[in-house]
C-alpha cells in the first residue's frame, strides 16, 4: 500500500484459494476451532481489546496513573530554557515541550488512531465492496467504468493524493462547500478515499468467479432476481475474504493516519495523535527521546496486534494454509 | 501478443492523461495556497497582486489552464516552470531523480538479497526457528511506521547524534558523481530502513510459494528421478516460486520510484518524494503536476510490464 | 510538523526584512548574559569557504523581488545598494554605492545622491555602474513581471511613480552618469534615503535585464548580475540556475572578479560561501556546533540554544531587536469587536510562558508594546515598563483582571457565553505551533469555544490571517520586523486603517480607528528624528490602548556558528553572519 509496505499486495496472492474448500462440516465451527487454537492470534485479540478499552477509558487511566489530562500544561516540568523534562515520578513517560504529560497523550492518542482506523476502514470497505459487487456482477459498462476509475486512482501516488486532499481540505471552510470540515472528519475521508480501491478489486475478482459457480447459475435458472442472488448467494460468500482484507486494511489505515499526522496534514493539535507526537519529537529526539519512543511503540504495538489478528483470521478461514 | 501489448500501452497513455486531470482537480480546484500572494509578500497592494496573477497565468479559466498544460506537455515536452524558483519542472525532476533511483534500487537489491535465501531456508526448514523468525519479522515489518524506524535508526547509529556513531546521519547525502564514498555511506541507513519493511514480507511470500511448488507433482517426479535435493529446490522450486516475487517487486519499485516521501523526509534525501512534498506544501502547482505524473508513469509502466509478463505466461489473460 | 524555523522568524511570508537600531538608548536590560557581540570585522584571516546550513530555500534571487531576512543577507554580499548599514551599527546608514551622505532639500521633496566611481558589474556585464542602472533598478520594481512588494510604499511618492508600470519614471533624474535626483510629491526624502537600504536600489544593467524582465514572471533572478564583493556562480552567459543555484539544494557564492576593494569598506575575507538547503534546524544546528566552517541560517530549537548557551557560549550570539511578536484579534467581527473582550484576552495571556517555550529569557524580552528595544521611539513609548495599561501589566497574565474585563463586556460570570466559535489559526513548526496552542487554551479558559488549525507558512497569511473574508478571529503567530530604522515601518502597515485589503491585507486586526489613522498620516510626514520618535511613540500607545493585538515578545535572535568561524553579525538583520566581514580562523 501507499506507505511503502507491500502488505496488501503480498497477501492478495495468498488468499486467492479461499473458496476451494468444499467441506461438509460447518465452516464456522471449523473457523472457531482453528482460531481458538492459535495462541498468537488470541494474544493479539487481547491486546486489541485492551487498547480499545484504554481508548474508551482514557480519562480513568490517566487518573489512575496519577497524571494530568492530555492538554494540561505543567509549568514545572519545563525548564527555563523551554526544554521538557524526561520520565519522572510525576510523569512516568515524561512531558512534551508544552509540558503536557506523554503518558496521558499516548493513551488518548489511541482514540484517534482507533477511531480513524475503524471508521475509515469501514467506509473504505463499504464503498469498495459495493463497487466491486456492482462491477463484478453486472459487468458491461458498469464494470468498465468502475475498473478504469480504480485504475486511475491506483496509478496515483497514494500518499501524495492523501497529503493533497488533506491539506487542501484543512484550509478555509473545508472542501465540497464545507461538507468536509477540517480535522478528524477530513482525515477519515482521506484515509477511506485512498483505501477502497484494493478491496474493490478483490471483491470484483471474487464476484466474477462466484457468479459462474453452479449454485448461482442454478439460482438464476430457477428465476431468482438479481437482488436475491446478490444477497443470498454471493454476499455470504464474500464475508470471509472481506473480513480478512478488512483486518489487513485496518492496520494500514492506522499507519496512514499516523503518516499524515507526521507530515502535518492529519489531525490538528491539541488533539493527541501519535503521528503528530512523533513529528514533534523528530527535531529533538536525541536529547528528548521519550515522546518519540512511547507514541511510536504504542503505534507499532497497535498495528502489530491487528496484523497478527489478521494473519490468525486468515489462517483460521483458510484450511490450506501451512502453519 | 502484439495486439495485447499495444492495447496495454495505449491504455497506459490514457491513464496518464486521466491522472493528470485528477491532479488538476485535486490541487487546483480544492483550495490551497495562493502563489500570487506568496510571491507578493505582506505589503503588496491589491494592484500588485492582480499584476502577479496575470503574469502567472492564474486568471485563465481552469479548463483553459489544463489545456495549456496538456498541449505544452505533449507538443513541447514542457512541464512548465516552478512558481517558487522559476526553474523548469523538467530540470527539477531530472535533478532529483538520481537520489530516488539510488534509494529505491539500492533498497531493492538489499531486500532481495536477504529475502531470497531466508525465504528458501524457511521453506526448506519449516517449523524451525528460521521459519518462525521469518514470519515474525514479516509481521513486524509491515507494522512499523517507516519514519519512526528511520528516527530510531538515526538515534542509534547516526554519527552526529546517535548512541553508537556508525553511519552518516540525516542530510549527509551527496551526489554519486561528487563523492562516491560519501554517497554510499549516506545511503546505508536509508537503505536498511526502507528494505526492512519489505525483506521479511518477501521472504515469507517466497517461503509460501516455495512450499506449494515443492509439493507439486513435477517436483516429486524430479525427486523420484534421483536429482539432488539442492538441485530440486534451487533449480525447479526457486524458479517457479520466484516469479510472483519478481512481478511484485516490479510493482513495489514502481510505487517507490514515485518517491518514498517518508524516508526522504526523515533522512533529508533530495529525491522526488521530498520534492513533491515541498511542492504540495508550497502550492507549487507545476512541480506537483510534474512529480505526480512522473510517479504515475513509473507505476503504470511497472503495471504494464507485469501484465505483459503474465500474458506471456498465461495466454488466457490476453483475452481479458 | 518538522518545518523550518526560519519561517517562524520570517514571520510568515517572503516580505520581512530586518533593520535594527542598536540602542543609542543602550541595549535592553537583561539580555541573557550574552551581549550581542558588536564586531566590526577588522583584521580577519583571509581565505576559506563558509558553509551555511538552512532549512529554507532562497525565496527569490532577484534583488527587485526578494524581501526575506536570509536572502537579504545573501544580497548584502552580492549587491551594493545606495546606502547600507554596517554590521555593527544598525542605526546610521552608510554610503555603499553612494559616494557620500544623502542630500535632502530644505523642503524635503528632493533627494540627491552621488554615485561612486569605478564600481563595476560582475561578469558577464563587466562595465562600470552608472546612475542609470539604479534608475532602471527602481523602475523595474513597478513592472508587473517583477512586482516589488515595497516599491509602492517607499518609492510611491516619487513623481510619476503612481502611473509607473516598468517604464521610465519622470521623478527619477540622472543629470549625469554619477548623479541621481529623486523628485517627490511629498516631503519624505529622508525616509526615502533610508529606504534605499532595501535591495531594490541595487543597480541592474538595463541592456542585460530588459529582455529578461519582459518574461512573465521576470527571469532576471536566474541571471542576476552582481555589484558587490561576491557573486552567484554562473555560467558564461550569466545563468546562475544550475551552477550557483540548485533550487531546494544549494547555493554558491564566489568572489566577483570585477569588485574593486578600494571602492568598498567590506573586507571580504572569505573565498567562497556555500549554502546547503533543506536540513532540519535541529540536526543542522548540531552539525554547526560540532563542525568547522559552518553557520546556521535558521533559528535553533530551544534545546540547542540551551546546549550552546551552557557549553559553547562563544558559538552563539543573541542579536537583540530582532522583531516583535503579537497575537492579533479580529476587531471587525464578534466577539472581538468589543474592546473589553480584547482586553480580557490581553490580560489573560501568560506571556512569560509564551516566551519560555521558545527558549526562555535568552531569546527575548516579554513585550508590552509594539516598538521594540532599539527602535526609534521605544523609550518614548514606555520602554521596558510599557505604556501603563493595566491589562498588560502582569507578564504572567492576570486571570482575575481578565474576568473583570469580561464582566464589563457583559458576561456576568466572567466567562464567554455567546454563540461564536472562535477560529484560531496557528503556524506550523515548533515552537510556533506550541505558542498557538497556549493562546488557544487561554481562550478556552475564558470560556470561548475554539477551533484551532495549524497551517503552513505558505498559507498562514495568504489564506487565513491576511484574508478578511476567511473570518479568522485570532492569529497568534504574527509579528513584524522593520524594514529599516524608522518606527513607521513597525506600526504603519499593521495598524493603519488604510491597509485593510480584501486579500493580502497587512492590517490583520483590521483596526480602523480614525484618530489613529489621522495620527499615522501626520506621522508619515513628520520630519526630524526626535519629532518622529515622539509622534510614533504616541501612536504606539494609542494602538496598545485599543488592545487590537497583544504583544508578547521582543525577539533576541540566537545565531549559531562553528568554533573556528569568526561571525560578524548583522545587527540590522537578525544577527545573520555578514559574509563580507566574517572570516574563518
Amino acid at each position: 500500500m501507499s506507505v511503502g509496505a507491500p502488505g496488501l499486495l503480498a497477501q492478495e496472492e495468498r488468499a486467492e484459494h479461499l473458496f476451494d474448500t468444499g467441506v461438509a462440516r460447518s465452516p464456522w465451527q471449523l473457523f472457531w476451532r482453528r482460531l481458538r487454537s492459535d495462541r498468537l492470534a488470541l494474544a493479539a485479540l487481547v491486546v486489541i481489546a485492551l487498547l480499545v478499552l484504554a481508548a474508551l477509558l482514557a480519562p480513568l487511566i490517566a487518573k489512575l496513573a496519577g497524571v494530568p489530562g492530555p492538554t494540561v500544561r505543567d509549568d514545572n516540568a519545563v525548564d527555563m530554557f523551554g526544554t521538557p523534562l524526561g520520565p519522572s515520578g510525576d510523569h512516568p513517560f515524561g512531558v512534551d515541550p508544552l509540558g503536557r504529560d506523554v503518558l496521558a497523550r499516548t493513551v488518548y492518542g489511541a482514540r484517534v488512531s482507533l477511531l480513524v482506523g475503524i471508521v475509515g476502514t469501514t467506509i473504505a470497505v463499504l464503498v469498495g465492496v459495493t463497487a466491486g459487487l456492482l462491477a463484478g456482477y453486472y459487468r458491461g459498462w458498469v464494470d468498465t467504468v468502475l475498473s478504469r476509475f480504480v485504475d486511475v486512482v491506483l496509478s496515483f501516488p497514494v500518499l501524495l493524493l492523501g497529503i493533497g486532499i488533506a491539506s487542501a481540505c484543512s484550509l478555509g471552510e473545508g472542501c465540497i462547500d464545507g461538507a468536509v470540515s477540517p480535522g478528524l472528519r477530513t482525515v477519515i475521508l482521506v484515509v477511506a478515499l485512498v483505501s477502497w480501491t484494493s478491496i474493490a478489486r478483490i471483491v470484483r475478482g471474487q464476484v466474477l468467479s462466484l457468479r459462474e459457480r453452479e449454485f448461482v447459475t442454478a439460482s438464476r435458472s430457477l428465476g431468482a432476481s438479481n437482488r436475491r442472488i446478490l444477497t443470498r448467494e454471493i454476499l455470504p460468500n464474500l464475508v470471509a475474504p472481506v473480513v480478512i482484507y478488512s483486518s489487513l486494511l485496518l492496520p494500514q489505515t492506522i499507519l496512514l493516519e499516523a503518516a499524515l499526522s507526521f507530515l502535518g496534514v492529519g489531525v490538528s493539535p491539541p488533539t493527541a495523535s501519535w503521528g503528530w507526537m512523533i513529528a514533534d519529537a523528530a527535531e529533538n529526539f536525541d536529547t528528548q527521546w521519550w515522546y518519540m519512543l512511547f507514541p511510536g511503540a504504542a503505534l507499532v504495538l497497535t498495528v502489530l496486534a491487528f496484523n497478527v489478528l489478521g494473519d490468525g483470521l486468515r489462517d483460521a478461514l483458510d484450511p490450506r494454509s501451512e502453519r | 501478443m502484439a495486439a495485447y501489448i499495444l492495447r496495454r500501452v495505449l491504455w497506459g497513455l490514457v491513464l496518464l492523461v486521466l491522472v493528470s486531470a485528477l491532479t488538476f482537480v485535486v490541487f487546483y480546484v480544492l483550495p490551497s495556497a495562493d502563489p500570487a500572494q506568496l510571491r507578493a509578500g505582506r505589503s503588496a497592494s491589491p494592484e500588485t497582486l492582480a499584476q502577479i496573477r496575470e503574469s502567472l497565468g492564474l486568471n485563465e479559466s481552469l479548463p483553459s489552464q489544463f489545456w495549456t498544460f496538456l498541449t505544452s506537455l505533449m507538443l513541447h515536452a514542457d512541464l512548465g516552470y516552478s512558481y517558487f524558483s522559476g526553474a523548469s519542472v523538467g530540470s527539477l525532476l531530472i535533478d532529483r531523480l538520481p537520489a530516488t533511483l539510488a534509494l529505491t534500487l539500492g533498497a531493492l537489491v538489499l531486500w532481495l538479497l536477504v529475502a531470497v535465501p531466508v525465504g528458501v531456508l524457511a521453506a526448506v526448514r519449516r517449523g524451525t526457528w528460521v521459519d518462525k523468525l521469518t514470519t515474525g519479522g514479516a509481521v513486524l515489518g509491515i507494522s512499523m511506521p517507516v519514519y519512526w524506524l528511520g528516527l530510531v535508526a538515526l538515534y542509534l547509529f547516526s554519527d552526529d547524534i546517535g548512541l553508537i556513531p556508525l553511519l552518516p546521519g540525516a542530510g549527509a547525502y551527496v551526489p554519486l558523481t561528487e563523492d562516491p564514498g560519501a554517497w554510499f555511506a549516506a545511503l546505508v541507513l536509508p537503505w536498511l530502513v526502507l528494505a526492512s519493511t519489505f525483506t521479511a514480507v518477501y521472504a515469507r511470500l517466497l517461503r509460501g510459494n516455495m512450499i506449494e511448488v515443492l509439493s507439486e507433482d513435477y517436483v516429486r517426479t524430479a525427486r523420484a528421478k534421483g536429482l539432488s535435493e539442492r538441485r530440486v529446490v534451487l533449480r525447479h522450486g526457486l524458479r517457479a516460486a520466484a516469479t510472483p516475487l519478481v512481478t511484485l517487486a516490479g510493482l513495489d519499485v514502481g510505487l517507490l520510484l514515485g518517491g518514498a516521501v517518508l524516508v526522504e523526509t526523515v533522512f533529508n534525501i533530495p529525491g522526488i518524494g521530498s520534492l513533491s512534498y515541498d511542492a504540495i506544501v508550497n502550492a507549487d502547482y507545476p512541480v506537483i503536476q510534474g512529480t505526480v505524473l512522473l510517479a504515475a508513469c513509473f507505476v503504470i509502466v511497472a503495471n504494464i510490464v507485469v501484465d505483459i509478463l503474465y500474458a506471456y505466461l498465461d495466454p488466457r489473460v490476453r483475452e481479458a | 510538523m518538522p518545518h523550518s524555523l526560519v519561517r517562524a522568524i520570517l514571520l510568515g511570508v517572503l516580505s520581512v526584512t530586518a533593520a535594527l537600531v542598536l540602542a543609542a538608548c543602550g541595549s535592553s536590560g537583561d539580555d541573557g548574559g550574552s551581549a550581542a557581540t558588536v564586531d566590526s570585522g577588522k583584521d580577519g584571516r583571509r581565505g576559506g569557504t563558509l558553509t551555511l546550513l538552512t532549512s529554507q530555500d532562497v525565496a527569490n534571487l532577484d534583488p527587485g523581488i526578494t524581501y526575506s531576512s536570509l536572502d537579504l543577507n545573501m544580497l548584502a554580499a552580492t549587491q551594493r545598494t545606495l546606502y547600507k548599514y554596517a554590521p555593527d551599527d544598525p542605526s546610521n546608514i552608510q554610503p555603499d554605492l553612494a559616494a557620500g551622505p544623502p542630500q535632502v532639500s530644505p523642503d524635503g521633496r528632493t533627494l540627491t545622491v552621488r554615485i561612486r566611481r569605478a564600481v563595476r558589474f560582475g561578469p558577464p556585464v563587466n562595465r562600470e555602474v552608472t546612475a542609470r542602472d539604479v534608475k532602471y533598478a527602481i523602475e523595474r520594481g513597478f513592472n508587473p513581471n517583477v512586482a516589488n512588494p515595497y516599491a509602492p510604499q517607499y518609492y510611491g511618492t516619487v513623481v510619476g511613480a503612481d502611473r509607473a508600470s516598468g517604464g521610465p519614471i519622470a521623478g527619477i533624474e540622472t543629470p549625469d552618469d554619477h548623479t541621481l535626483v529623486f523628485r517627490l510629491t511629498r516631503p519624505t526624502a529622508s525616509l526615502l534615503a533610508e529606504a534605499t537600504i532595501l535591495p531594490l536600489s541595487a543597480p541592474v544593467p538595463q541592456e542585460y535585464a530588459r529582455p529578461l524582465d519582459a518574461r512573465s514572471p521576470s527571469d532576471y533572478g536566474n541571471h542576476v548580475v552582481s555589484s558587490g564583493p561576491y557573486m552567484l556562480e554562473a555560467d558564461r552567459d550569466g545563468r546562475v540556475l544550475g551552477t550557483g543555484y540548485g533550487p531546494g539544494r544549494s547555493l554558491r557564492l564566489v568572489r566577483n572578479p570585477n569588485w574593486e576593494a578600494s571602492t568598498d569598506e567590506r573586507p571580504a575575507y572569505l573565498d567562497a560561501i556555500e549554502w546547503r538547503i533543506g536540513g532540519r534546524p535541529g540536526v543542522s544546528g548540531r552539525q554547526v556546533l560540532d563542525g568547522e566552517g559552518m553557520i546556521l541560517g535558521d533559528t535553533p530549537p530551544p534545546a540547542l540554544v540551551k546546549r550552546a548557551y551552557q557549553d559553547a557560549r562563544d558559538q552563539i550570539v543573541f542579536s537583540p531587536g530582532a522583531g516583535n511578536r503579537y497575537v492579533t484579534l479580529n476587531t471587525a467581527i464578534p466577539p472581538f469587536d468589543d474592546e473589553n473582550v480584547r482586553k480580557a484576552v490581553a490580560a489573560a495571556l501568560d506571556r512569560e510562558q509564551m516566551r519560555r517555550i521558545r527558549g526562555g529569557e535568552v531569546v527575548g524580552d516579554v513585550a508590552s508594546h509594539f516598538l521594540y528595544p532599539g527602535v526609534l521611539g521605544f523609550e518614548e513609548a514606555g520602554g521596558q515598563e510599557g505604556t501603563g495599561v493595566d491589562f498588560l501589566a502582569e507578564p504572567r497574565g492576570d486571570m482575575e483582571l481578565a474576568r473583570e474585563y469580561m464582566r464589563r463586556a457583559g458576561y456576568a460570570d466572567g466567562r464567554y457565553d455567546g454563540d461564536e466559535t472562535v477560529q484560531v489559526v496557528g503556524l506550523a513548526g515548533a515552537p510556533d505551533d506550541a505558542n498557538a496552542q497556549i493562546v488557544d487554551q487561554t481562550l478556552q479558559e475564558l470560556g470561548f469555544d475554539t477551533n484551532l488549525r495549524i497551517v503552513d507558512a505558505s498559507v498562514y497569511y495568504s489564506r487565513f490571517c491576511a484574508l478578511p473574508r476567511a473570518r479568522v478571529h485570532v492569529c497568534p503567530n504574527v509579528g513584524w520586523i522593520r524594514d529599516f530604522a524608522d518606527p513607521q515601518t513597525v506600526l504603519n502597515l499593521p495598524f493603519n486603517g488604510a491597509y485593510i485589503f480584501p486579500e493580502n491585507s497587512p492590517n490583520i486586526s483590521q483596526l480602523d480607528d480614525p484618530a489613529i489613522n489621522r495620527a499615522m498620516a501626520r506621522g508619515e510626514l513628520t520630519v526630524g528624528t526626535d519629532e518622529r520618535a515622539s509622534a510614533w511613540a504616541e501612536i504606539d500607545r494609542m494602538v496598545i490602548a485599543t488592545a487590537a493585538a497583544v504583544p508578547w515578545l521582543w525577539d533576541k535572535q540566537p545565531n549559531l556558528s562553528a568554533e573556528d568561524v569568526r561571525c560578524v553579525p548583522q545587527l540590522w538583520n537578525q544577527g545573520h553572519c555578514d559574509f563580507s566581514y566574517t572570516s574563518i580562523e
